[in-house]
């Protein structure tokens, strides 16, 4: 749910990305704290264990600028992938205002990425919000594979309501920004729309 | 506007800040804050200024829905407190109209009956804020942005793009 505060002029949105483990959520994040400015982001948050797998969510807060004198503000959060977290991954749910879904293109991975596709879809139920509905972004990662299944494959599998789609290369921020600025955008338009 | 979303407007913040200012003075406490259940920032005082607010915020609001999670596990409705006890530094976690949640940092000389008595009657003050202004947005209901603050909302396409242009 967005935090619209009128006193220090900010509006505040929370996006979640979502995915199979080892997708890539936590680099699309590691690379957005590298390329925003110190004075647009605050300190990035890991929850993760000994091997460095996230274990409850990574937290990144974003300043995008300025919009009307309010400052855009958003929260970004990953869940862990892998599917005995699921208590974690609802409560990162909560209050969310959109959903970046970062698919691993990898051929062994495609069960993972259907799995986890439906898993948001119950979770979300679960908090009352509608997949169809929110704000949603698909990134195709790791497209740099040999063993990447083709992306028009991967769309016809994973597209949920004619969402935009970016193929990316997470570890070398192709894609990553782009897919970030979508997701603001549906949410900010969203909130525009609502308003 | 989405129901769900939270507004907070001048007049309704003066009140939660003093609220606030009035407890950390009387505890002697480093720091008072109160956020949402989200993890934003609602209002904070107390001269504890090495705290990263935003990080804490988001961590609180984490601990205490993981805490609420824990509870339905054992067939609690919740915990609504949350207490950790450091060497030098203590965290006190409570939740305000299961909408919000205040936290309060302080060091060993407070103690901690007279915070948890103080963050009872704290809540309560709080609540009737927020219950208060709940029933005011309500009777405005199509005024939700009083006349006199710009709406952030009006904005254009090309405003959005240019967010990322920076
Ligand atoms: N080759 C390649 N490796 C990637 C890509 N994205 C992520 N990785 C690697 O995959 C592993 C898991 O990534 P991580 O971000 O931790 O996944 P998460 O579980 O979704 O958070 C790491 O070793 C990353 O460096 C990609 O686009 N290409
Ligand atoms: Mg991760």
């Amino acid at each position: 749910m967005t935090f619209i505060n009128y006193v220090a002029r900010e509006i505040n949105c929370k996006l979640v990305y979502y995915g199979p483990g080892l997708g890539g959520k936590t680099t699309n994040l590691q690379h957005i704290y590298q390329i925003t400015n110190p004075e647009n982001k605050g300190k990035m948050i890991s929850l993760a264990t000994e091997t460095e797998r996230t274990l409850f969510f990574d937290f990144l807060p974003i300043d995008l600028g300025q919009i009307r004198g309010f400052s855009m503000r958003f929260h970004l959060y990953t869940v862990p992938g892998q599917v005995f977290y699921d208590a974690s991954r609802k409560l990162i749910l909560k209050g969310v205002d959109g959903v970046v879904f970062v698919a691993d293109s990898q051929e062994e991975r495609l069960d993972a990425n259907l799995e986890s596709l439906s898993n948001l879809n119950l979770n979300l139920k679960e908090q009352g919000f509608d997949l169809n509905k929110i704000p949603y972004v698909l990134q195709l990662n790791k497209r740099d594979l040999p063993n990447a299944l083709p992306a028009e494959r991967l769309k016809k599998l994973l597209l949920v309501k004619g969402e935009p789609v970016y193929e990316a290369v997470a570890p070398k921020g192709v894609g990553v920004l782009e897919t970030l600025k979508a997701a603001a955008r549906q949410v900010l338009v969203e909130l525009r729309k609502s308003a | 506007m989405n129901a769900s979303n939270i507004v907070l407007y001048e007049a309704e913040y003066q009140r939660l800040k003093s609220i606030l200012v009035k407890t950390q003075r009387e505890l002697g406490i480093d720091l008072i804050l109160l956020i949402d259940r989200d993890g934003h920032q609602i209002a904070s005082e107390g001269p504890a200024q090495d705290i990263d607010l935003t990080a804490l915020s988001s961590l609180a609001a984490a601990n205490l829905a993981a805490t609420d999670g824990l509870a339905r596990l054992v067939g609690e409705p919740e915990f609504s407190i949350l207490y950790h006890q450091g060497k030098h530094r203590n965290i006190h976690i409570s939740d305000v109209s299961r909408r919000y949640c205040l936290v309060l940092v302080f060091d060993e000389k407070v103690s901690l009956g007279l915070v948890r008595l103080r963050v009872k009657h704290t809540t309560a003050y709080l609540e009737e804020v927020f219950k208060l202004f709940a029933r005011k947005t309500e009777t405005k209901k199509n005024a939700a942005v009083p006349s006199n603050s710009p709406s952030p909302f009006d904005f254009t396409d090309e405003d959005i793009d240019k967010l990322f242009g920076r």
